[in-house]
């Protein structure tokens, strides 16, 4: 009878807690990547959507770049897996780690349920490095990597990556990066070199995985370990920014749109300039994605709503913060100027972009791409 | 007088928060070292994974630990030496007074201060630059090997000094002065008389000093962006990046062994020496 009596009474319990808790209810995300997205939700969408949305604070954590950023989610997901309300409500992640949540269950489908889930029509909206993501996550932004150098420093432009080759062997310690440990320009740079001396690059982005092609990269990385004698390593996506800043080093794998960023912001010299060198550097989207048991989950939604709507992809993702949009070019083309969007390719054409974009190899030849890195590279 | 049972209790909260909070998680992850977690089974893969991938930051780490810790004593031995037998009071009290400050610096801002200081655009290269030393173009960046054992030996050397002052002080004096009677020089009053006394403090400094910067993650990473590097890097990014705790732990492993080969060497000269005193 009492279990009857409390299954009656538990709906409405259960709504006076929400209805007693909507007064003052907090909304965690959790954000991977550099500093600058971490500033992005806290300095301008967290705002806003405490603004829209009267009562709620918006708490955000910055987990940092690279892998590691988003591992630390994962774990995070993992570790509360046997409870019933989980305490993230938003996540922002790389597509490597994206995809393993989405594989081990930790994320929860919601595009259809939210009005902007069909303003975005992209590949990596459906796949990521291999995996099927569709439903589960909304692109953030899409980011490039490119190489920036310094024009005063550098005469022949490379337009290639044997060109960068020539060049650092030619100009010892003039070409930095950061390895593969220190965030993913490094890692991207890496990637180039795979696309272009380790075989079929299409075949790692497109699959299937094939477990002997990694025994066709010795010669690539030996290669790499060769360059690696006259390149300065940096400490991080930033540091190479710095380092470039400072004249230390004139060439380097950089995020676009940290580069751009860094420029408005004058802390980079204005006149160092971006190219996108044949065969192509990989970029990403970040991903906001939803974990299966948010606690939060319905104020997750309207917060992806609010962040993949076209005015706010506009002003904050293009404008702001110069990434290339997550939803399709064309939603949010009439909410910008046509200066703000220009700006945009000044370096790097939408040509160039069509033609040297990758995406990143699929996750099992990324894996073993950094592992061999590690063994016949660095050790 | 405290009965045996008594003194037993007093010291079981320590024991048990030793045991709980300190040899628990040690026997942890050295037993979990010899796990092979994708295999599901007990073995020696970690290891084996672990040498492939890092065996050269294996024995990064074990020159530039030997490396600061040579360092460090000739440098322990040379400031402690000047404060046991400087003839200029005031350039006693000056370095008495001045030696001590990096003890109070923890390792992350020791590093943050190295990597401005020490950068090819840094404080010291550009303070060589305008005194006309070097050109711009001849300035090196030190943030290297050389960076991580220049801090090293920055903030491990007043550690050892003090120590070492101390044991310096505490000797006999009347030694020293009738050496220097008999017209010893200093150096030689310094090495032929001093060191060799003080030489059991002078090792259980640098010993500790040892085990110290192994275990330290901060100066690595902030100061030495390049391959190899220390073993401690390595750690965190297996653990970061892949969730791979059983290789984490197999480096683990091999650097307790390495500190341990170090600190067997100081708890037998403990030991011979509380035999000798009783």
């Amino acid at each position: 009878m009492s279990v009857r009596i409390a299954k009656l009474f538990a709906p409405v319990a259960i709504a006076l807690v929400t209805t007693g808790a909507a007064q003052a209810e907090t909304l965690y995300v959790a954000t991977g990547g550099s500093q600058n997205m971490v500033d992005y939700v806290t300095d301008y969408l967290g705002p806003m959507f405490e603004e829209q949305n009267p009562g709620w604070t918006v708490n955000t954590v910055g987990t940092g770049p690279g892998d590691a950023g988003s591992q630390a989610i994962l774990e995070k997901l993992d570790a509360q897996k046997g409870r019933d309300s989980w305490d993230t409500d938003v996540i922002v992640t790389n597509q490597l780690k994206t995809a393993e949540m989405v594989e081990s269950g930790l994320l929860q489908q919601y595009r259809d349920q939210i009005g902007t889930g069909d303003l975005v029509t992209s590949a990596s909206a459906r796949m990521a490095l291999g995996t099927d993501v569709d439903g589960y996550v909304m692109p953030m932004f899409s980011s490039q990597t490119a190489i920036a150098y310094n024009p005063d420093l550098v005469e022949d432009v490379p337009a290639s990556l044997d060109d960068i080759k020539a060049w650092a062997a030619a100009h010892p310690g003039g070409f930095g990066y950061n390895g593969i440990k220190n965030g993913m320009s490094g890692v991207a740079f890496t990637t180039a070199w795979i696309y272009a001396y380790g075989g079929d690059a299409q075949d790692m982005i497109d699959g299937p995985y094939e477990e002997t092609a990694k025994e066709g990269w010795d010669q690539a990385f030996a290669d790499l370990k060769a360059f690696n004698q006259n390149v300065t390593f940096t400490p991080g996506n930033a540091g190479t920014l710095d380092m470039l800043n400072r004249g230390e080093i004139a060439m380097g794998p950089v995020w676009v749109d940290m580069f751009y960023t860094w420029q408005a912001d004058g802390r980079l010299n204005p006149n160092l300039k971006l190219l996108l060198p044949e065969p192509g550097m990989p970029g990403q989207p970040y991903y906001y994605a939803i974990p299966a048991k948010a606690a939060h989950a319905e104020a997750a939604m309207k917060f992806i709503e609010l962040a993949t709507s076209p005015e706010v992809q506009a002003e904050g993702i293009v404008k702001k913060f110069n990434w290339y949009p997550g939803i399709d070019a064309q939603h949010i083309e009439s909410a910008l100027d046509e200066e703000t969007w220009n700006k945009l390719f000044t370096d790097v054409s939408p040509a160039n972009l069509a033609a040297n974009a990758k995406p990143f190899p699929l996750g099992a030849y990324f894996s073993d791409m950094l592992e061999q890195y590690e063994t016949n590279v660095t050790n | 007088m405290i009965s045996r049972r008594t003194s037993l209790m007093l010291i079981a909260p320590a024991l048990v928060l030793m045991a709980v909070l300190f040899l628990t998680p040690l026997g942890y992850s050295l037993i979990w070292a010899f796990r092979e977690e994708e295999a599901g089974r007990w073995g020696i893969g970690n290891f084996t994974k672990a040498w492939s991938f890092y065996s050269a930051d294996i024995l990064f780490s074990l020159v530039i630990v030997t490396l600061s810790a040579a360092l460090i004593g000739a440098l322990s031995i040379a400031i402690s030496g000047y404060l046991t037998l400087g003839r200029s009071r005031r350039a006693v009290a000056l370095l008495r007074w001045l030696y001590r400050w990096p003890l109070f610096i923890p390792f992350v801002v020791a590093a943050q201060v190295m990597r401005t200081f020490l950068a090819k655009n840094g404080m010291m290269n550009n303070a060589l630059v305008e005194l006309g030393l070097l050109t711009p173009l001849q300035t090196a960046s030190y943030l290297d090997w050389r960076g991580i054992v220049i801090t090293f030996a920055w903030k491990q050397t007043p550690f050892v000094t003090l120590l070492l002052a101390g044991a310096m002080a505490s000797l006999d004096r009347s030694m020293i002065e009738s050496a220097q009677n008999l017209g010893a020089r200093r150096l030689r009053i310094l090495f032929g008389i001093v060191v060799p006394q003080v030489a059991q403090t002078l090792m259980v400094g640098l010993i500790l000093s040892y085990v110290m910067m192994m275990s330290v993650l901060s100066v690595p990473m902030m100061i030495n962006a390049q391959q190899p590097t220390m073993l401690t890097v390595d750690m965190a990014w297996r653990i970061n990046a892949y969730g791979d705790y059983g290789v984490a732990n197999a480096l683990g492993f091999i650097a307790y062994l390495m500190t341990a080969a170090v600190a067997w060497g100081y708890l037998r000269k403990e030991l011979r020496d509380r035999k000798g005193h009783a």
